[in-house]
């Protein structure tokens, strides 16, 4: 199938959702912050942020912007940071789109690991769903609409391509049709989190784009203790270092990559406290939406760690200021149901969640990659790589399990979501397992819940009912 | 079942569980093994005694595994999940400890699940999935040094040299003859059907490798006269296929009867449970690193990936096994969510076309309910094939 069937008819922009608008008393604080200063030096000023998100950005992305019940930006129009994080994360594509033009390696990776070595290399990592999100807004002035079906056709296309039992197959999809222009180099980590992403890398070889492929391996089964595998590790890393290094012309010699660590370190440390700020306050001071977006920083960098640990450490501060008030997060109810999720490439939709009278308070997938800081002494690659395989996500199931009841305790949550995409064998796999031993050890009941890849974004009915009846069955044990 | 060895070897499998208990009450010990990479020769050198386990098929113990593992998960898992749940197998029942290697992570993840929930004592050796980079060679060959410390632990004894070169010999036989005794198959009014050999191999699973060995070579004496003396009747228009993809374990016989009851004939196979874990194992050294390194330069495995298309040895092999056994088409059997085999029939049926060989992939699950519709699919295929069209 090729590109051209995936343009639409020109259909009646949809007037069913509305436009997100600003509150004007907010331009001040807006105007008024720092600059963001991102990895060149490069800086935008309050005003530029301002005038993109009411002005330009709805004009291109009308998508993005558009505001439903179960969709758009948060509520929380006080949160600045948040106001500057959603800036952040719109202007990702348009700086893809700059670096692509510039040369500058954008590799496709997977989520759930450090991305050190990716920056340190002169490359640009962007996970699944950002090629998959890079796709679909390529294509600008769509309503949420149209740009819900440009996703689900995108991905279709991929389906049919590989193999219907997929779920990463638009990825595939969109490199080997060349919906985005400017990927390198395929160079994701092959841990346990996705079934799919090994044979998705292999399936490049027979396409009509030929990239380089260099899946870094991740060896299962307990390995971080084993001097062989974090050697192994460390090799897989050197390698990918120099091929990434090769195409970006960038030299990187070990300071270079520990200038990368350390940078990422000081994101994960600011992730853990904001985490723990945020899990002993006594009302939750940002709703799901902010809090697993903040928590997320400090992982993913949306392809600029700087700017994106400037954003982390004002969230930090604003946080801080609202415990101290306590400020509660917008649109939570009063002492709401606490959830902790498991799983990978899906979350219960935050507003539903909110709006059920519950509120998510962490993410095994997140919490796993910002867990461990990776040690500052030695050989930088074996430290990472030592990092890597003790995360607890990648861990044997059992382990993983015990790990999140841990927790579970800790963030005080009343219950557990395990959520895996429909077609991933080895979150599936581990579901049961992993519920069954939070059950038995933090005492919380649990939930195993499957989304149907195939859904668009409002045919979700059906998950939705399943989170707000497991809330609303909580919610009864609370009382 | 006209040749007498195939007799003996069936009888032998029915004796053979009765034999397995009878030597643990006198104090063996039974390994268990389920992968790819799992050196029998290494179990077999301590003086364990090695089975290869795992069946299919049954859609009951599909729905007891589902139950643990998910129903996102392969058929096969599922149902070898449901297999430690039940608890009936006699070889189940019979193994002191499974052990298991991580070249899928699917059978992995079973590994994590029978111990949890059945208390079933496991053993996981490690596999590089970049196994064709330097640094896998290294890793995995201290990841086969650990596995077999931990074994040695559990048979109560060190491995020596002697055994294990004894071992290896033994093994290397049994390969060769295996590979001897499929030329047979594909042979022109042949005097041993291809199902016929693939039940010899499954017997392989479960009998004493020496009496094995001796059962081999008894055969292939007896093929090998059978073979001088046949009427040579050629069939102008046979549909010969060669069967590829997921794995077929036995008692999953559902496309093995459909092909073979619409008058097709198979001449070969591609299968993890076929001929596969016997091509290509050359053991330099008679040692761990030897068989570390003589395993993972073998036919891989569909579930490694592997990044070029021009010197894949699973392509290579499936390639050259079309020609040695003069197939006209493929018919490539995936299971359901096992993504190793179902991500790259597309790419599979592109390369062998290269050889004018016609590919149909059957994507199923272990129900009976899609039976008819398989049926006329692969009439329709076998009708072509005889057609040349």
């Amino acid at each position: 199938m090729a590109v051209q069937e995936l343009e639409l008819t020109n259909k009646k922009k949809s007037t069913k959702f509305s436009t997100v608008k600003f509150d004007e008393n907010i331009k001040e604080k807006i105007e008024a912050a720092p600059d963001l200063v991102f990895r060149d030096g490069s800086r935008v000023s309050g005003s530029e942020m301002w005038r993109f998100m009411t002005t330009e950005g709805p004009k291109r992305y009308p998508n993005l912007f558009s505001k439903g019940k179960n969709h758009g930006f948060s509520d929380d129009a006080e949160l600045i940071s948040g106001f500057r994080r959603n800036y952040f994360n719109t202007t990702m594509y348009d700086r893809l789109n700059r670096f692509a033009a510039k040369g500058t390696p954008v590799v496709f990776i997977q989520g759930g690991q450090t991305h050190e070595p990716y920056y340190a290399a002169g490359g640009i990592p962007i996970r699944p769903g950002q090629v998959n999100g890079w796709a679909t807004n390529s294509k600008e002035n769509m309503d949420y609409d149209e740009a819900d079906l440009r996703r689900l056709q995108i991905r279709e296309i991929g389906r049919q391509a590989l193999t219907v039992d997929a779920c990463q197959t638009a990825k595939y999809e969109i490199i080997q049709n060349e919906l985005v222009q400017g990927i390198s180099i395929i160079a994701p980590y092959l841990c346990t989190r996705c079934s799919d992403i090994g044979y998705g890398v292999e399936a490049h070889r027979h396409g009509k784009v030929q990239l380089p492929l260099l899946p870094v391996d991740f060896p299962v089964n307990n390995q971080q203790n084993k001097p062989w595998a974090r050697e192994y590790v460390a090799e897989n890393l050197r390698r990918l270092v120099r091929k990434i290094a090769e195409l970006s012309k960038v030299e990187v010699n070990d300071d270079v990559l520990w200038k990368e660590i350390k940078l990422h370190n000081e994101k994960r440390r600011l992730a853990r406290e904001y985490l723990d700020l945020w899990w002993s306050a006594p009302v939750p001071p940002t709703n799901s939406q902010d809090h697993t977006a903040i928590a997320g920083l400090g992982n993913e960098s949306s392809n600029d760690p700087v700017a994106a640990k400037q954003i982390l450490e004002e969230s930090l501060k604003e946080v801080k200021e609202r415990i101290r008030n306590n400020v509660k997060g917008k649109n939570l109810s009063d002492d709401p149901v606490r959830l902790f999720i498991c799983g990978s490439c899906v979350n219960p939709n935050p507003h539903v969640v909110d709006r059920a009278g519950g509120v998510v308070v962490g993410k095994d997938d997140g919490l796993s990659e910002i867990f461990y800081d990776v040690e500052e002494t030695g050989d930088p690659y074996e430290q990472l790589a030592k990092t890597m395989l003790s995360f607890p996500y990648e861990l044997p199931t059992e382990e993983r399990g015990r790990w999140v009841a841990e927790q579970v305790k800790k963030s005080r949550a009343d219950g557990m979501i395990f959520m895996y995409q429909w077609g991933c064998n080895f979150q599936s796999a581990a579901a049961r397992l992993v519920a069954d031993v939070v059950k038995k050890e933090a005492g919380v009941p649990t939930i195993i819940i499957e989304r149907a890849m195939a859904e668009s974004a409002q045919g979700q009915e059906q998950l939705h009912n399943r989170v707000e009846v497991f809330i609303e069955m909580l919610r009864q044990g609370k009382k | 079942m006209s040749l007498e060895t195939l007799v003996k070897i069936s009888e032998a499998v029915g004796r053979r569980p009765e034999e397995l208990a009878r030597a643990r009450n006198q104090g063996q010990k039974v390994v268990g093994w389920l992968g790819y990479n799992i050196p029998e020769e290494l179990i077999h050198a301590l003086g364990l005694i090695p089975v290869r386990l795992g069946t299919g098929g049954d859609g009951k113990l599909v729905e007891v595994g589902s139950r643990y593992i998910s129903s996102k998960n392969c058929v096969y898992t599922r149902n070898l999940v449901g297999l430690f749940a039940e608890n009936t197998d006699p070889y189940i029942q019979n193994s002191d400890l499974i052990a298991l290697d991580s070249t899928c992570l699917q059978l992995y993840r079973v590994g994590e699940i029978i111990h949890y929930y059945f208390n079933i004592n496991t053993l996981t050796l490690g596999v590089p999935r970049n196994f064709f980079l330097p640094e896998a060679k290294k890793y995995f060959q201290a990841e086969l040094e650990e596995f077999a410390g931990k074994l040695e632990g559990f048979a109560g004894k060190k491995l020596d040299a002697k055994s294990l070169s004894e071992s290896i010999k033994l093994f290397n036989g049994i390969r060769e003859k295996i590979k001897n005794i499929y030329k047979f198959q594909s042979e022109d009014s042949p005097v041993i059907t291809w199902s016929e050999v693939y039940n010899v191999v499954h017997a392989g699973y479960y009998l004493d490798r020496e009496q094995y060995s001796a059962y081999l070579s008894e055969l292939l004496q007896e093929l090998e006269e059978k073979h001088r003396n046949r009427n040579i009747d050629i069939e102008e228009e046979e549909a010969r296929v060669l069967l590829a993809g997921s794995s077929i374990p036995p008692g999953d016989n559902k496309i093995i009867k459909i092909i073979e009851d619409l008058g097709g004939r198979i001449v070969g196979d591609d299968l993890w449970t076929g001929i596969l874990p016997y091509l290509g194992i050359d053991i330099q050294e008679s040692s761990i690193k030897g068989l570390a390194d003589a395993y993972l330069k073998r036919v891989p495995h569909g579930a490694l990936p592997y990044l070029d298309l021009n010197t894949d040895k699973r392509l290579q092999n499936l390639r050259e096994s079309i020609k040695s056994n003069n197939a006209r088409g493929i018919i490539y059997y995936t299971l359901r969510y096992c993504d190793p085999y179902t991500f790259k029939a597309g790419e599979t049926k592109d390369v062998v076309k290269q050889d004018d060989v016609t590919l149909l992939e059957i994507h199923t699950e272990y129900a009976g309910s899609d039976f008819e519709a398989i049926r006329t699919r692969v009439g329709a295929f076998l009708e072509m094939l005889r057609s040349g069209i």
